[in-house]
């Protein structure tokens, strides 16, 4: 059984008239990199902010390692932090900004020496000691404030997007640089994001949040595959819409009157109004007519060099997105008639449009 | 944040002390002769009133108005070189010639003036030095920092491509003058002009040493009255007067400037 | 077109001083321009002067008084001012800054009538309470302007590595605010040496400051001793603003950098 190492219970923390995060209940274990995932507003980076202390809950209380943090402050928590804009301080050299929490913690000399020299060399910085952030690059810069949180090995290291201010390609691979070294040392991680495909890439859990709360708290292919809300179907990957009503447990027909054989959702009664979620990906060209198997014309074409997505509109005037993956198996142009298969295992219900938060 | 402010606000409660004496003794009866006062009065603000003393205000309303114009006209174009130009080394030198005078005290400056007003370099065709001509120009001298760094920071706020965007349509550098960047420089020379008339109000030094005695504006005749007749009631109803339409001035700029103080 | 403009209106900046400068090493003394010769007995009149001798320790006294207490002080303010909310930090800030828009004629008088009934004028404490008074919005100006540039997370990242608030002050704040902190101390040393209008009004013969005793001197006598006395406030002030332009980045403080 995991040990728990950062506890959240009942956490509120509100601004003003804002309840920027809700009565979170959280969990996290040791070893794991749990992402907090969710668009602008929806709490994450609070939530990061009460468990590193620099804001206080309104309610609820703070755990770490089983000891009630809560009225801890951020100075006496011993966690590591890596800030958005780094928050290298900009007077002191790589070596001084990274010796900085050793420092703090009286290390003697000899030992800080030892220490930085590896952090340094785990993020590959060790030329640049002596220079100052302001003459390194981004993703330098990000490297250092990832030495400096790691360097005095604290419980818990806390990243609150440390990619986004990178572009796409030192992005991707600061990524997988940052995975790795998170499971060579093993420390229990948090990561605040918005970009999904990060979270999916990095994590062993991610939680989504909207409006201060947690939607749903999955591994990232549950997330994917079986998104347990509506909120989480639609921010998690692309996804079509298809509305109609369920004729048996098992069949769906869909407005424009196709009939749909659809698997692995329960509690379908005939006669009930139901709205089915299918990725792009899974639906697939076909050349046979047959169980699953729409018409329709093709309305777009974006060709994106892995895929093409494809916009194609069935009867009813339902229009459905289709990934295709390149090369693709026939010509595709707007006005064109195709025949797509949609898997009958591939589809996630919907729950009723939930009230905005 | 309240303890940081502390020590700060009990320094502006001396400083406001100094002037609320300055307001009790302006409604105070002076009597002649002696530092002592007699009671409640409001003869001091009457006495304003008379022939010679609103002759002095009026005299300094004048040189106030001719000041800002002038300093305003000679100041822009200074002013647009320190913003617009491309060179490091052209905006140090330009900042640090105009930032020197700003620094080196009003009698150096004034004594230089009477120097060069007093027929030491050329003679002039007119009488410069005691005469209010003389006092115009050492006031523009006096003022033209001020504006200049005002102005400057104005322009600096426009973004260039503005002007770029004017050529690109046809518009020549004296359009593109006269229809863009005057314009969207006009808070900045709003509030430059209504400081610089606000401080021009209250010179002292520059008439006092360049007018000789002959060029009277408000703040030669407070301290007239203060320092040599020791009528500090008479002397303190000007300073109150002077402190009031200053202080509407500035604050009115205030409100307009606030905005522009946030940087985006 | 424009360069000509500027450059004649530079020329109006700077001629004064030109004139001032050249007619200070004249050996006669006649205010002549150009001089005659060169002499430097302007210069040693200027320092052997008793009244300028005096002076210039008062101002040395008054000026480092001042200046000790208003640059703790408005520092402090600047904090406090930055860690508020914005619309009350505006409001304290203009009260803050006050002193600035009141004329000095009025200060000087309301601190002459506030120093006689205190009896504080024969020494020379109600001149460092009031330069205090006067260069303290410099300072609080100058410090603002520094504290708000300073990135707010940093403290926090200090705080995330374990420094009391105490030691993220010193280790982290402090120094990134020295540079404008340096840029404080330059104003309001360079304000209350030049300051003059106020100092007259409360300034005895014994307690007056080095404007002041130029003021008294220049009404009663012409030869070229202010010229002197002048020239060497100039090269100082040119010294200082120089200097500070160079390390201090000046532009960035009056300019918007794009």
């Amino acid at each position: 059984m995991a040990r728990a190492v950062v506890e959240l219970a009942g956490c509120t923390r509100d601004y003003g008239g804002i309840r920027a995060v809700a009565g979170l209940d959280l969990v996290v274990y040791e070893g794991e990199l749990l992402s907090l995932l969710g668009p602008s507003g929806c709490g994450k980076t609070t939530t990061l902010n009460l468990i590193a202390g620099f804001v206080p809950p309104t309610a609820g209380r703070v755990r770490i390692d089983g000891q009630d943090v809560t009225d801890r402050p951020a100075h006496q928590r011993g966690l590591g932090v890596v800030f958005q804009s780094y928050a290298l301080f900009p007077h002191l050299s790589v070596w001084e900004n990274v010796a900085f929490g050793l420092r703090e913690r009286r290390t003697p000399r000899a030992e800080i020496e030892r220490r930085v020299r590896a952090a340094l060399a785990l993020v590959r910085l060790d030329t640049r000691a002596e220079h100052r952030p302001a003459q390194l690059s981004g993703g330098m810069q990000q490297r250092v404030a990832l030495a400096r949180a790691l360097v005095y090995e604290p419980r818990v290291l806390l990243l609150d997007e440390p990619l986004a201010a990178l572009d796409k390609k030192l992005r991707e691979e600061m990524r997988g640089e940052l995975r790795e070294i998170q499971r060579s040392i093993g420390i229990t991680t948090i990561f605040v994001t918005h970009d999904q495909a990060e979270a999916l890439g990095l994590s062993d859990r991610i939680a989504v949040m909207r409006g201060g709360r947690i939607e749903q708290l999955d591994a990232p292919r549950e997330i994917y595959e079986r998104p347990a809300t509506r909120f989480v179907a639609e921010f998690i990957g692309a996804s079509t819409v298809l509305r109609g009503r369920a004729t048996a447990p098992d069949r769906v027909a869909l407005a424009g009157g196709e009939a749909l054989r659809v698997l692995g959702v329960n509690g379908l009664r005939a006669g009930e109004a139901v709205e089915l979620a299918i990725r792009p990906e899974r639906i697939r060209l076909a050349r046979e007519m047959g169980e699953n198997a729409l018409d329709g014309r093709v309305t777009g074409v974006v060709y994106q060099g892995v895929q093409t997505e494809l916009t194609v509109e069935i009867g009813g005037g339902q229009r459905l997105l289709v990934f295709v993956a390149e090369p693709a198996p026939a010509a595709l142009a707007p006005g064109q008639a195709v025949r797509l298969h949609l898997p009958a295992d591939a589809f996630i219900r919907l729950g009723p449009e939930e009230a905005g938060r | 944040m309240r303890l940081l402010l502390t020590p700060a606000l009990l320094v502006v409660a001396v400083f406001a002390a100094a002037l609320s004496a300055l307001l009790r003794y302006s409604v105070l009866e002076f009597v002649p002769g002696s530092l002592q006062t007699g009671g409640l009065t409001v003869a001091n603000f009457t006495g304003i009133m008379s022939r010679q003393y609103l002759g002095a205000v009026w005299d300094t309303v004048l040189l106030s108005l001719a000041t800002t114009a002038l300093t305003l006209v000679a100041s822009y174009p200074v002013a647009y070189a320190l913003a617009r130009t491309p060179s490091a080394r052209v905006r140090s030198a330009l900042l640090v010639l105009t930032l020197a005078p700003f620094f080196t005290g009003a009698i150096v400056r004034t004594y230089a003036w009477m120097l060069v007003l007093g027929n030491t370099v050329v003679t002039w065709p007119v009488p410069m030095l005691f005469t209010p001509r003389g006092v115009l120009v050492g006031l523009v001298h006096f003022s033209m920092p001020t504006m200049i760094l005002l102005l400057a920071a104005a322009i600096s706020h426009i973004d260039p491509a503005y002007e770029r965007a004017a050529a690109s349509l046809g518009a020549s550098p004296a359009r593109v003058f006269r229809r863009v960047t005057l314009p969207l420089s006009m808070p900045g020379i709003v509030s430059g002009s209504v400081i610089v008339f606000a401080w021009t109000l209250s010179a002292f030094a520059t008439p006092e040493l360049l007018g000789g005695g002959r060029v009277k504006m408000i703040a030669n005749v407070v301290r007239d009255l203060a320092l040599d007749s020791f009528n500090w009631p008479g002397g303190a109803a000007f300073a109150v007067v002077a402190l009031a339409v200053t202080m509407a001035l500035l604050a009115g700029v205030g409100r307009l400037t606030a905005p522009a103080d946030r940087s985006p | 077109m424009l360069r000509l403009a500027v450059l004649a209106l530079l020329a109006f900046m700077t001629l004064p001083t030109v004139v001032v400068v050249a007619v200070s090493f004249n050996p006669t003394a006649i205010l002549s321009f150009p001089p005659t010769g060169l002499s430097l007995r302007w210069y040693v009149n200027v320092v052997t002067y008793p009244q300028f001798q005096r002076a210039a320790w008062n101002s040395l006294l008054v000026t480092a008084g001042a200046v000790a207490l208003a640059m703790p002080i408005g520092t402090a303010a600047a904090l406090g001012l930055a860690r508020g909310r914005p619309r009350a930090a505006s409001l304290w800030a203009t009260v803050l800054l006050s002193p600035l828009v009141v004329p000095g004629v009025a200060a000087g008088l309301g601190f002459l009538i506030v120093g006689a009934a205190l009896g504080l004028l024969r020494s020379r404490s109600v001149l460092i309470a009031a330069h205090v008074a006067l260069v303290l919005p410099f300072v609080v100006r100058s410090a603002w302007v520094s504290v708000r540039n300073l990135d707010p997370t940093l403290e926090r990242a200090a705080a995330s590595l374990g420094a009391t608030p105490w030691r993220a002050f010193r280790r982290v704040t402090l120094p990134l605010l020295r540079p404008g902190l340096l840029a404080a101390l330059l104003f309001a040393v360079i304000v209350s040496l030049n300051e003059f209008v106020v100092s007259l009004f409360i300034s005895t013969r014994l307690t007056e400051i080095l404007p002041v005793a130029m003021f008294t001197y220049v009404v009663n006598y012409t030869d070229p001793t202010i010229a002197a006395l002048s020239t060497l406030f100039i090269v100082g002030t040119f010294l200082i603003v120089w200097l500070a332009d160079r390390f201090l980045d000046l532009g960035g403080v009056f300019l918007h950098h794009r």
